[in-house]
């Protein structure tokens, strides 16, 4: 499924002469585009109420724009979804601009995690947490210190060059940046020297041209 | 002790170059961290637009505005932005002035590339010239 | 209305403004006299002999034609349309430095000078800087620099047109003669297109005189070498 949208469907069941005046329902569909918000609204309200396409009609259909997209809020999303063995309720996180958005990154992240497709999924709710302590999950938390920095250690640079002559690294490089260097699964800390870096770094690539 | 090694991270007030997109070449600043792989970026001054961005295609530099607070509306960003005179210190940094060399070259015109060459091989030969003269004097 | 030919039952291609517009009513009527047609009868009288025949009978002047196609042959549309002036690159202007890309001079750079009523760019080398001649080119065959000469000084006279650069035909000589070299004369340049040509080029020197490097510049040639990307070089 593609991008995103928020839609607000509002349907009814077709009037009849018993019913002149059939009772409205209006619900928040998050769907790539109008078609399937309609379909989704469809299945849904033939679940809760004794409605259906043939004899119904959709009343109003429109799109419910984010009121603020350039404020960073966290979300909780309440989902339900049936995985291969049962069906399960659940609720995720997401730090995003827009609720569309933040459902966009639960669906990437149940498929992920869970192999759910769009079908499997239901979401029962999606609520902004306005209060940092509501937060629950860690994985949320911790983007929220104050002070909060990070470096980003893992860097792909692009060559102009039609042909490169070595392989580009991306990774961290202490011959380049440091003296102090802790191997990994070293637990003795002690500064070596440039030459001693280069004959290590000399062995590990040794090692993997035999790999 | 270990000491990071890191001098450049990403943080509130961070002063970044867009790598990619419409406003590619432009600096922006970090207002805010949104996840691990996106922030909001803004750049009032140079006409960056407030917008989520992949750090995969930002580029930190060593400006920072110290004191920004998170999620700093457009107005705070800006001023701190000049306060600290971010733009300044960039045109006048080697590597600003390597992207700018490098954008002329590549707009250089059939004429302008004929007139480089021509510059280069009179250079070639000053440089030719004045070897051969020491060389004769320290004979 | 024919100018309005139906698209679909009683329902014109052109509105009725448009329609009116084109018959061109408002333009008055029109005031020239036809030339005066002399009428010749249609039928002459001709005595005919023989008795049963009523002495005299009517013969049309103009004999309908005996023959009949057996079916009706569709006439092919006129076409209306006519060939109009080619359409230049904006980038091309009178001026521009253009670099040749086929033929005999490709990798020179020239002078564009103006369009051929063919449609046809005439450039100049000029020929005392890089031994191209006044040229006609097409406009695929070259890419245009971004790099402009003055040419408000140069004129070019009328006698260079379309015309000026077809061959002149010789007439062809026996075989025979000719393979023992006879009537083989050397063809001479012909001394008004030598004295245009200077003429031309003399204003033309002049301004791109004034410009530094612009005549070494018209002078190298060009072409692309090892990591010279073209999609990404700008002219």
């Amino acid at each position: 499924m593609g991008r995103f949208t928020e839609y607000s469907v509002i349907g009814r069941t077709l009037p009849t002469e018993n019913t002149p005046e059939p009772k409205l329902y209006r619900m928040r569909i998050f769907a790539p585009n109008e078609v399937v918000a309609k379909s989704r609204y469809w299945y849904y309200l033939r679940q809760l109420k004794k409605a259906k396409k043939a004899n119904g009609e959709i009343v109003a259909i429109n799109v419910i724009h984010e009121k603020k997209p350039l404020k960073v809020k966290n979300f909780a999303i309440w989902l339900r979804y049936d995985s291969r063995s049962g069906t399960h309720n659940m609720v995720k996180e997401f730090r995003a601009l827009s609720r569309a958005e933040a459902v966009e990154a639960m669906y990437q992240d149940m498929a992920a995690r869970h192999r759910a497709r769009f079908r499997n999924v239901q979401i029962l709710r999606v609520a902004e947490i306005e209060k940092k302590e509501d937060i629950r999950r860690p994985y949320i938390k911790q983007l929220l210190e104050p002070g909060l920095k990070f470096p980003l250690p893992h860097r792909r640079t692009k060559s102009k060059a039609w042909y490169a002559a070595n392989r580009p690294v991306s990774g961290f490089h202490p011959i380049h940046s440091s003296h102090d260097y802790m191997l990994p699964g070293l637990k003795l800390v002690y500064p070596i020297s440039n030459k001693m870096m280069n004959v290590l770094y000399w062995v590990n690539g040794l090692i993997k041209a035999v790999d | 002790m270990v000491q990071s090694t890191f001098k450049r991270f990403v943080e509130v007030g961070r002063v970044v170059l867009v790598n990619d997109g419409p406003s590619a070449g432009n600096l922006a600043v970090i207002v805010e961290i949104i996840d691990h792989n996106r922030a909001l970026i803004d750049g009032p001054t140079t006409s960056v637009p407030r917008q989520a961005f992949p750090y995969r295609n930002l580029i930190l530099t060593p400006y920072t505005l110290a004191s920004l607070p998170r999620g700093a509306g457009n107005g705070a960003v800006k001023k701190a932005f000049e306060k600290a005179g971010v733009l300044e210190k960039w045109q006048s940094s080697g590597w600003a002035k390597k992207l700018a060399a490098r954008q002329q070259r590549k707009n250089a015109s059939d004429f302008d590339r004929f007139q480089i060459q021509l510059a280069k091989k009179s250079r070639r030969d000053d440089v030719r010239k004045a070897y051969i003269k020491e060389k004769k004097a320290s004979a | 209305m024919a100018r309005s030919k139906e698209i679909a039952p009683h329902v014109g291609r052109y509105s009725r403004s448009q329609v009116a517009a084109k018959r061109g009513l408002y333009k008055g009527k029109k005031t020239g006299t036809a030339p005066a047609k002399t009428e010749s009868p249609a039928h002459t009288e001709k005595t005919v002999g023989g008795k049963g025949n009523g002495e005299k009978r009517l013969v049309p002047t103009n004999k309908a034609s005996k023959y009949y196609p057996a079916e009706d042959v569709k006439k092919p549309k006129v076409s209306r349309k006519t060939v109009g002036k080619t359409a230049l690159r904006a980038s091309i202007t009178p001026g521009t430095v253009l670099i040749l890309l086929a033929g005999r001079f490709a990798g020179k750079r020239v002078v564009y000078l103006k369009q051929l009523d063919s449609g046809l760019l005439l450039v100049s080398g000029p020929f005392k800087i890089n031994g191209v001649p006044l040229r006609r080119v097409s406009q695929a065959y070259v890419i245009a620099t971004s790099t402009k000469v003055d040419i408000s000084g140069v004129s070019v006279p009328e006698t260079v047109n379309d015309a000026y650069f077809t061959k002149s035909k010789v007439a062809k000589g026996s075989k025979e003669g000719e393979f023992f070299g006879e009537g083989k004369e050397k063809k001479v340049f012909p001394e008004e297109k030598k004295s245009e040509q200077k003429s031309v080029d003399a204003a033309l020197i002049a301004s791109i005189k004034k410009v530094d490097n612009l005549a070494k510049y018209l002078k190298a040639s060009w072409g692309l070498s090892k990591g010279d990307r073209f999609h990404e070089l700008k002219f």
